[in-house]
């Protein structure tokens, strides 16, 4: 699984609002048959269930739009990700499937057959009195099984995504296996229709769900095909920074990555990558706070995350903490000569982009400076984003959790015990990143000695291997904050 | 073999495309005629609980003594939520705040329903279902009063109101 793969199936499931898996199963199926106490028809009970959970995820696309703009824009790479979508709509890892490719003659994209061991959503299904809904009495070998609704997320999350990225194809998920039917698994095909292909689609199913006489309100996929989104600035940078390209990005060395920021520099600004290095001669102390302030400012444009988390108080505090202590560790215990690499990884990143009076002015800078000057503009772009670094002091704290002997949970907890109970997670998130950032203070060594032979993806992973390298030590810390994170947010 | 109910309860679900999907059904049931969505959403709730106990439940009896840490940490089991409870004895109410309830976020002009109605039927269900099962006389049976504030009415939390009756009293 690609890195961003795996980000965004940690953000989508760190930052949505969760509860027990059970419940959520249990609901999905209340919600069936109430659908089904309105039509008293198990088949057409189905086709609305589609077309809830079709709306309900579309809501949610609505809602956090920014999220997909940087998801690859091509129907085949929408599938790709079809993990992340799992992970979008239903917030769980997808476990245990198969997929194949179904070539198909006279069109420009093959269909493609997924298959999944379990269902979360079949689990048990038929187990309890409860489980009233009877799939005996669904004779149509076209209908589709228990996991319609989820079907119909997928395909509007997918779809939405096209939508965004300005995509003229459209997905069709459609459920032909359902293990509460009987199927061995749950399997779902997934055709990519062009423009004219999709309207008929859509058309036939409105005309579908018409006939079952309930009443629904307007067609959401005729919206679906002539709604424009509004250009913003994440629009002008898809192309450059999509998801997936940034995965393509990471496999090439450090002399591609030189020739494509040129190729950026020329094609956006429309000026030659000296010219415009040369507005900062005889400034590069402002131009590397500048990349502080930018890098810091890029990472927002994420979602407007940083922002965000950072308008809570809280948050802002311990971010604005760990960033005053990573300031000094990075000064105090990082040896000069790894600084110094940084600095020379700088210098052989502006030679030959920049003017040569500018690279020696550069040269002239020692390690410490252009820490400082990172930090400094780091440091403006955090305090633009709401931290009040003159508010804050050190506090180190700590408290295990003490859990009841009956089990239970005590209702009577003050909010200072309710923050206190969440210290030992916010102690490991500083841990994890603090030891995050000394694995990465390794990589500018690994960089300079490995550029020549084999580029920037053999220094990540220098040490044995994808998961075992650099690389696999920084996921796995990250899998440790983003778990500290959820246990924080339950 | 897929999952099993018992395995679902280790894990967690993204509620975010559901809880819509509970005020597109009531919409649903609006339009074709339900008047008593309310209803239907407790009942909704009731048969969750029907099913849930056989996989889970928090303890054995339910009295005044500990009703308070049972609601809390089924909310919290179940629902991922960190309530805030008052019992007021003179009414025989209990009533519970949610600051993030997983049910409402979002108010909508033409739906004039909470998505928390089926917590109500949930959490008086379990409650009950627990008690049946309880020879203790002073065991507590709850039924779901109303929802008094809700994310879903534009309030800046969910309020449940619960009744509740000890023993055989009635």
């Amino acid at each position: 699984m690609g890195a961003f793969q795996w980000l965004m199936k940690k953000i989508t499931k760190v930052f949505g609002r969760s509860t027990n898996a059970l419940f959520y199963t249990l609901l999905y199926r209340e919600i069936l048959k109430e659908v089904n106490e309105i039509t008293n028809n198990e088949e057409e009970s189905l086709i609305i269930l589609r077309e809830i959970g079709k709306r309900s995820a579309y809501e949610s696309c609505e809602r956090h739009s920014s999220i997909f703009k940087f998801m690859p824009g091509n129907p085949k790479k929408v599938l790709d990700y079809f993990e992340i979508l799992w992970v979008v709509v239903f917030g769980r890892e997808l476990e245990d499937y198969t997929y194949e490719e179904i070539p198909k003659e006279e069109s420009k994209y093959n269909d493609y057959i997924l298959k999944i061991k379990n269902c979360p959503i079949c689990a048990g299904y038929g187990q309890d009195k409860e489980d009233s809904f009877d799939f005996n009495k669904v004779k149509d070998d076209k209908s589709e099984g228990l996991a319609c609704g989820l079907c119909g997320m997928l395909e509007s999350v997918a779809n939405f995504i096209l939508k965004t990225k300005r995509n003229d194809y459209r997905i069709q998920i459609v459920e032909q296996k359902c293990i509460a039917r009987g199927g061995e698994c749950l399997q779902f095909i997934c055709k990519i229709h062009d423009y004219k292909e999709w309207k008929e689609l859509i058309s036939s199913r409105t005309e579908e769900r018409i006939s079952t006489g309930i009443y629904f309100e307007e067609s959401l996929e005729e919206e679906e095909i002539v709604q424009e989104t509004k250009l913003d600035i994440i629009d002008k940078l898809q192309d450059v920074i999509s998801i997936d390209k940034l995965e393509e990005y990471l496999d090439e060395p450090l002399e591609s990555i030189k020739e494509r920021v040129s190729d950026i520099i020329r094609d956006k600004l429309n000026m030659e990558p000296e010219h415009f290095f040369d507005y900062f001669r005889n400034y590069e102390d402002d131009m590397i706070r500048i990349i502080g302030y930018l890098g810091t400012h890029i990472l927002n444009e994420y979602g407007g995350f940083l922002e965000k988390l950072l308008k809570n108080e809280w948050f802002a505090k311990v971010f604005g903490y760990l960033f005053k202590q990573l300031k000094e560790m990075t000064l105090l215990f990082i040896p000069l000569d790894v600084i110094r690499d940084y600095n020379n990884l700088l210098v052989s990143f502006l030679d030959n982009l920049a003017p040569p009076e500018m690279v020696e002015n550069v040269k002239l800078f020692t390690g410490k400076d252009t820490v400082n000057f990172l930090f400094e503009g780091a440091q403006i772009a955090l305090e633009n984003f709401g931290i009040d670094f003159s508010e804050l002091k050190e506090n180190v704290w700590e408290e295990l959790k003490v859990e009841r002997e009956n089990g239970l949970i005590s209702s009577d907890i003050s909010t200072i015990d309710k923050t206190r109970e969440k210290v030992p997670q916010i102690i490991s998130i500083i841990q994890e990143f603090l030891m995050i950032i000394n694995d990465i203070l390794t990589l500018p060594i690994r960089i300079l000695i490995s550029e020549s032979h084999y580029g920037l993806k053999t220094a990540i992973n220098s040490v044995v291997s994808e998961e075992e390298g650099l690389y696999g030590s920084i996921r796995e810390r990250f899998d440790n904050i983003f778990d500290q994170i959820q246990e924080i947010r339950k | 073999m897929n999952f099993s109910r018992k395995e679902l309860i280790e894990t967690d679900a993204t509620m975010n495309q559901m809880r819509n999907a509970i005020y597109i059904l009531t919409r649903l049931m609006e339009k074709n005629g339900i008047s008593d969505s309310k209803d239907h959403l407790r009942r909704m709730g009731q048969n969750i609980a029907k099913t849930y106990i056989n996989y889970w439940q928090p303890t054995n009896i339910v009295t005044i003594n500990n009703i308070k840490d049972v609601i809390t940490t089924i909310y919290q089991k179940v629902m991922n939520s960190v309530v805030s409870l008052e019992i007021n004895e003179l009414e025989r109410e209990i009533r519970v705040q949610d600051y993030k309830c997983a049910l409402c976020k979002y108010q909508y002009a033409d739906i004039e329903i909470a998505g928390c109605e089926i917590l109500l039927g949930l959490i008086s269900e379990f409650i009950s279902l627990i008690s049946k099962e309880s020879s203790d006389p002073s065991s507590i049976t709850l039924e779901p009063y109303k929802v008094n504030e809700s994310r879903a009415y534009g309030n800046k939390s969910c309020i449940q109101i619960f009744k509740y009756k000890i023993g055989k009293e009635g």
